[in-house]
């Protein structure tokens, strides 16, 4: 493995100083590294420095009432094994529960999995569904912007060149779910994944699909056709055909295209069940 | 500077290290800088869980952590699993149900499970339990007898 230097600033303002200092590409930012690890093993990239953020004080989880502030450093283990998270957001608990096995989730952080982008992430569908927000710190301080405008497309964020994530926003509780089919369940990512929620406060559904290019996304037209907090069967199975024609589902070499059109139903059917409406 | 000084408590003994390259695995620093061989490389990709030890007590894949970001952490491997109580109980519970063939797996999965029983105040269903050991691989079908392990352990804690 190529040779780096390492920088482990204690103060937000010293890291976002070494990222100004840094030209693109010289730099790469470790947080648990769980998926960086491989890209240095691998060469696919090769950093003359690497910024960890270890030192900086983001491992935070914070309920404020409904909402949900997630510092972007927090180990995914502790995040799962909050003592309100699974009452107050299912599908977020299944979501993280996704994430490699306890041995990644103990260092992987939700900011990693965010400002690493990958294709078959299993929070960024569920973090679609639930309206999350990422506070992101710059040399001209924070800013806030949905996860759906941060996930660009695979392995690309709309994170600007000095900037870091600082936290997730979760803006209420939802009934949610988050379903996934893939070979092996701790060891492959998903083939095909469906997150649900049900937001109280606007009274509407949000339906995420993930696991297949460019990157997770939202169906509306799924969305519109699941109404009230228990949708019944048909309703369900109009939001599958929505999934169906409006998601751009594509085919790599994990799997065909047939294959993740026909997993749209179950998983869904199954999701909005789970998530305390009619169906299953 | 590609490499620096490295201070790390590993089975309760403080060791600093010189000139330990940034790009260093704590799997390679355990292994080939501290001769501590009883952790495994399998994969060397986060997917086998050979490699496990205790970073602070919890779980860690030695291959995907860099041995600086755990700089002053207290690391614990299977050479020092036993002076854990807990850690002692893995072990013992593993020789009794004979969970052990080649042996390649097995620190892995006595690491990951200590882990999993040091996790305080957590009650949950053995089958979850079982689902957290997901990310340990055993090749010869050895799983029958780890799961008598664990539930040999999880009945003592009742």
């Amino acid at each position: 493995m190529p040779e780096f230097e390492l920088v482990t600033p204690a103060t937000p303002d010293e890291a976002i100083a070494t990222l100004r200092a840094s030209a693109p590409g010289d730099v790469a930012v470790l947080a648990g590294g769980t998926d960086l690890a491989g890209d240095l093993d691998q060469g696919r990239v090769a950093p003359r420095r690497v910024l960890s953020l270890r030192r900086l004080p983001w491992r935070t989880l914070d309920w404020n009432g409904e909402s949900l502030t997630i510092g972007s450093t927090l180990p995914l283990r502790t995040l799962e094994l909050d003592a309100d998270l699974a009452r107050r957001l299912p599908g977020l608990y299944a979501a993280v529960r996704a994430v490699g096995s306890v041995t990644v989730r103990h260092r992987a952080t939700i900011g990693g999995n965010l400002g690493r982008a990958a294709p078959a992430s299993d929070l960024v569908p569920m973090l679609l569904a639930l309206d999350a927000e990422v506070e992101l710190l710059g040399p001209d301080g924070l800013r806030t912007i949905t996860v759906d405008r941060l996930v660009r497309a695979s392995r690309e964020t709309a994170l600007g060149p000095a900037e870091l994530i600082r936290a997730v926003r979760i803006p209420e509780a939802r009934p949610s779910a988050y379903l996934w089919q893939r070979v092996r369940p701790f060891h492959d990512i998903s083939h095909m994944a469906v997150a649900v929620a049900f937001s109280p406060s606007r009274r509407s559904w949000r339906v995420a699909v993930a696991g297949f290019p460019p990157r997770p996304l939202l169906v509306p037209e799924a969305e519109s056709a699941l109404a009230g907090t228990r949708p019944d069967l048909v309703s369900v199975e109009r939001a599958a055909e929505a999934v169906g024609r409006h998601a751009p589902i594509v085919a790599d070499r994990r799997a065909s295209e047939e294959y993740r059109r026909r997993l749209v139903r179950p998983l869904l059917r199954r999701a909005v069940a789970a998530a305390g409406g009619g169906g299953a | 500077m590609t490499a620096g000084p490295l201070s790390l408590t590993v089975n309760g003994r403080s060791r600093r290290l010189e000139a330990v390259p940034y790009s260093e695995r704590l799997l390679d620093t355990l292994r080939l800088r501290l001769g501590l061989k009883g952790t495994k490389e399998g994969c060397r990709s986060g997917g086998c869980g050979a490699c496990s030890v205790l970073v602070d007590d919890r779980s860690t894949l030695s291959c995907l952590t860099l041995a600086h970001e755990v700089e002053g952490s207290s690391v614990t491997t299977i050479e020092g699993v036993a002076e854990d109580p807990v850690g002692a109980r893995v072990r013992d519970a593993f020789e009794a149900a004979g969970a052990v063939q080649c042996g390649y797996c097995t620190p892995g999965f006595v690491m990951a499970l200590t882990g999993l029983l040091k996790e305080e105040g957590r009650s949950r269903p053995f089958s979850e339990l079982l689902e957290d050991l997901g990310g340990n691989l055993c090749r010869c079908t050895g799983y029958a007898a780890i799961v008598r392990a664990a539930a040999a352990l999880r009945e003592g804690d009742e």
